[in-house]
């Protein structure tokens, strides 16, 4: 697997860690103003601290358990989300803006007239594209393991002249935001 | 010279200026709208409006036109009348200034959207259907204006159609109002079948009124006006931008509801089931939604309860008789919120996207201009002594607190205007004063004049408005003159009451205690428990038996068991009794068959 790559389970320490983030991101919600929020949040930090050399995985799961079931009693109604995450007010407000390149095929000439450069070049990248398909899927379905992929991140090009799988699909990836 | 013609000249001339973008570019080759040009059309459209508007407060010229008549059947003709008095005239330029405003805001707060031009011209639409309605005589007209803001309301919410969340709004909003709209259906059909004309002029008297059709017309206002039962549809339509949420949910569309029940008044001037529903409703109304804004967090949903309290309280007006009161604090009210809206957008936009007070603080100092007019906005808006909410409000309450209807009405409304002063001091304390809570690096200015000459305009009609209109408008109802002192300042006390309590709230929240939740915090907080209930329930109710229609009422019953499948049960369960009856006893039957041949060949001979 790669190292910083999503695995299929959790470890302890990332579900601590999780608890943690939430419960300050909740305490914020809670405690609007800073000096106030960084107050409590000290005392926070300080009751994950004292446990944070439990060496025995019984008991360090019992107090995980018990942080879930407390956080979950004292969570904020309406936790602050940031706009852009899922939840959040701009959340998906330009997906409507974010149609696919092959769209660009379908332009009409005179349209299309007016970029020459750029529609000149896309033929080669097609052609590339096109050629590099029937390698990358090989090698994807060479280094999947056979009961599912483990991880969400795409391996890179193995070979000489090689491309990344996936390449296309990321180059011609739509604007965050619109012009 | 004949004022009424000129009156009527430039009130067409005013719609037709409106027209205009909509009408003439897709005839010629050339003309392409920008928003630039829309914006001067409603520019010139207002300074065009500003001169019936004189004329009538100098003269009282009122007048009542009628264009080309639908000769629907043989008695029943509906044309399309137009009738200029003093709601109409007065209304033009207040709608059209607010709406020259927010335009002109919305070509800074839109400026980065590629579809700029679309948002503009649907904003006209929705502008020339308020006016179609506010300028109906008879209820065919209003009603095509009707149906045009609900539209122009459901295409402006779900103007982000990426956004799951801006689709539910928008459907929620058609779906409510749709609701309304089948009250509005009622009385027009009592109205047409019982007086055979649709005329406000010709509406017959209260007292052959039936109750139906006016909690038909109740009905309608509290769809469209998001009064207490069909009212989640307004905090949910805040996922429209900014500037729909300014014009239309604040200011025009959803005083359409209101407007309604002040055009169609004299069909229910005596009838009290009507006025106490309407003033029990409204002050339900309006006391629920100031307690929703108080927990909420997001600035334009607490502007958004903040303008579904006020239209409770319009309600609460209607039902005290007192239509000419009602308009104006429509009036008032336009102006301030919108000013707040636009004040909010200004904020959201130099934050990057935040709308989370929680997430702002210590604006005054950055945006000082900006958190002025917010300022004068709120101050307005809890209806400060002279200021433009003022002359409605105080009037309001004072007429709620001498007249002898419902004290748990009174009792509710008077709470509820002390808790628009409790959410109003907290959102000015959380937004623009203290140390400062946003997100760092944010490019903060005021230097563009398309934000700010709008904004300023707005403070200065918040400010105006209500003097210039109770001086120069003649009440048709005597308000009261006398009552004792501490009658006239309960409105007063009670906001002061609400700004104490909300900085001594604020003040405890910066000590060092964690806030609990209580139920009462809850209650807030899930906006009544409301929206879960409600859409739950109903839905499944809706599906459930949609599904049994489909599936046991049509399939089930109609094609098998009355025809094929019904013949062969019916046969079957004759078959299955008469298989029952016997018994298998082969002798015996034999042995009775036996004996019956010969009791028959014995009896022969």
């Amino acid at each position: 697997a790669e190292p910083g790559a999503m695995a299929a389970y959790l470890t302890h320490q990332q579900k601590v860690l999780r608890l943690y983030k939430k419960s300050l991101r909740h305490l914020e919600s809670w405690c609007i103003h800073r000096d106030k929020y960084r107050y409590f949040a000290c005392l926070l930090r300080d009751r994950f601290d004292k446990n944070k050399d439990v060496k025995d995985m019984v008991k360090a799961t019992e107090l995980l358990k018990a942080g879930e079931e407390e956080f979950w009693a004292n969570q904020h109604p309406q936790p602050y989300i940031f706009a852009d995450s899922p939840g959040g007010v701009a959340y998906e407000r330009y997906e409507m803006y974010k149609i696919p390149e092959w769209c660009l095929d379908f332009w009409h000439p005179s349209e299309k007239a007016m970029y020459p450069d750029y529609f000149a070049k896309r033929e080669q990248w097609k052609k590339l594209q096109r050629e590099s398909w029937e390698r990358e899927v090989k090698q994807l379905q060479e280094e999947t393991p056979a009961d599912g992929p483990r991880t969400e991140a795409l391996p890179p090009a193995r070979k000489e002249g090689h491309l990344p799988p996936m390449w296309w699909h990321h180059v011609t990836r739509p604007r965050e935001q619109p012009m | 010279m004949d004022l009424s013609l000129v009156l009527n000249t430039f009130m067409l001339l005013t719609l037709a200026t409106l027209l205009t973008p909509i009408l003439f570019p897709p005839l010629s080759n050339n003309l392409k709208n920008t928003p630039h040009t829309i914006v001067s059309t409603v520019k010139a459209s207002f300074l065009i409006s500003l001169i019936p508007m004189t004329i009538y407060m100098h003269s009282g010229t009122e007048s009542l036109i009628s264009l080309w008549e639908w000769k629907f059947i043989m008695n029943f003709k509906i044309p399309i009348s137009l009738k200029m008095d003093f709601y109409s005239l007065t209304f033009f330029p207040i709608a059209l200034f607010v709406s020259w405003s927010i335009l002109q805001f919305a070509t800074w707060y839109m400026a980065s959207d590629p579809y700029i031009t679309k948002f503009f011209t649907y904003l006209l639409l929705f502008l020339i259907a308020m006016l179609i309605l506010i300028i109906a005589n008879n209820l065919f007209v209003l009603f095509i204006g009707w149906e045009g803001v609900g539209i122009m309301s459901f295409l402006l919410i779900s103007w982000w159609h990426g956004r799951a969340e801006a689709n539910t709004a928008a459907l929620q909003a058609v779906l409510y109002n749709r609701i309304g709209d089948v009250g509005l259906i009622l009385c027009m059909a009592w109205l047409a079948s019982s007086t055979n004309t649709w005329e406000i002029q010709q509406l017959p008297s209260p007292s052959q009124t039936p109750t139906l059709p006016l909690l038909g017309l109740i009905l309608a206002a509290t769809g469209k006006s998001a009064q207490f039962g069909l009212h989640p549809w307004l905090p949910a339509a805040m996922e429209g931008p900014t500037p729909v949420s300014a014009l239309l949910h604040s200011s025009t569309m959803v005083v359409a509801g209101i407007f309604l029940l002040i055009r169609m008044h004299p069909l229910f001037n005596n009838n009290q089931t009507a006025l106490t529903l309407c003033l029990c409703l409204g002050a339900l109304s309006t006391l629920f939604a100031a307690t929703c804004a108080l927990t909420q967090n997001d600035i334009k949903k607490i502007i958004a309860f903040s303008t579904s309290s006020q239209l409770g309280l319009m309600m609460v007006t209607i039902g005290l008789n007192l239509p000419e009161l009602a308009f104006l604090h429509i009036s008032t009210h336009a102006f301030f919120k919108a000013m707040l809206f636009l004040c909010s957008g200004s904020i959201i936009h130099n934050l990057n996207g935040e709308q989370d007070i929680r997430k702002m603080g210590g604006l005054q100092k950055m945006l000082p201009t900006t958190t002025a007019c917010l300022t004068i906005g709120n101050l307005a808006l809890m209806g400060t002594p002279f200021l433009a909410g003022f002359y409605s409000k105080d009037q309001i309450i004072e007429s709620l607190n001498t007249s002898y209807l419902n004290t748990w009405a009174l009792l509710l409304t008077l709470l509820a205007t002390s808790f628009t002063a409790v959410y109003t001091i907290r959102m000015t304390v959380l937004v623009q004063t203290g140390f400062v809570r946003i997100p760092p690096l944010t490019p903060m200015n005021e230097n563009n004049p398309a934000v700010m000459s709008p904004i300023t305009r707005l403070a200065l009609g918040s400010i105006l408005t209500g003097f210039f209109l109770t001086s120069f408008i003649i009440p048709t109802k005597t308000p009261p003159m006398t009552m004792p002192l501490y009658i006239k300042i309960t409105a007063l006390i009670v906001t002061a009451l609400g700004i104490a309590l909300a900085l001594e709230i604020s003040k405890m929240a910066q000590t060092l205690i964690l806030k609990k939740q209580t139920p009462l915090s809850n209650f807030s907080t899930s906006l009544g428990y409301f929206n879960p209930l409600a859409h739950r329930s109903s839905m499944t109710i809706f599906l459930n038996g949609g599904q049994n229609v489909a599936s046991h009422l049509i399939d089930l019953s109609w094609y098998k068991l009355l025809g094929p499948e019904g013949l062969a049960n019916l046969q079957l369960m004759a078959a299955k009794t008469a298989t029952a009856l016997h018994s298998g006893l082969m002798k015996a039957y034999l042995g009775s068959f036996a004996l019956s041949i010969l009791i028959i060949l014995m009896s022969t001979y």
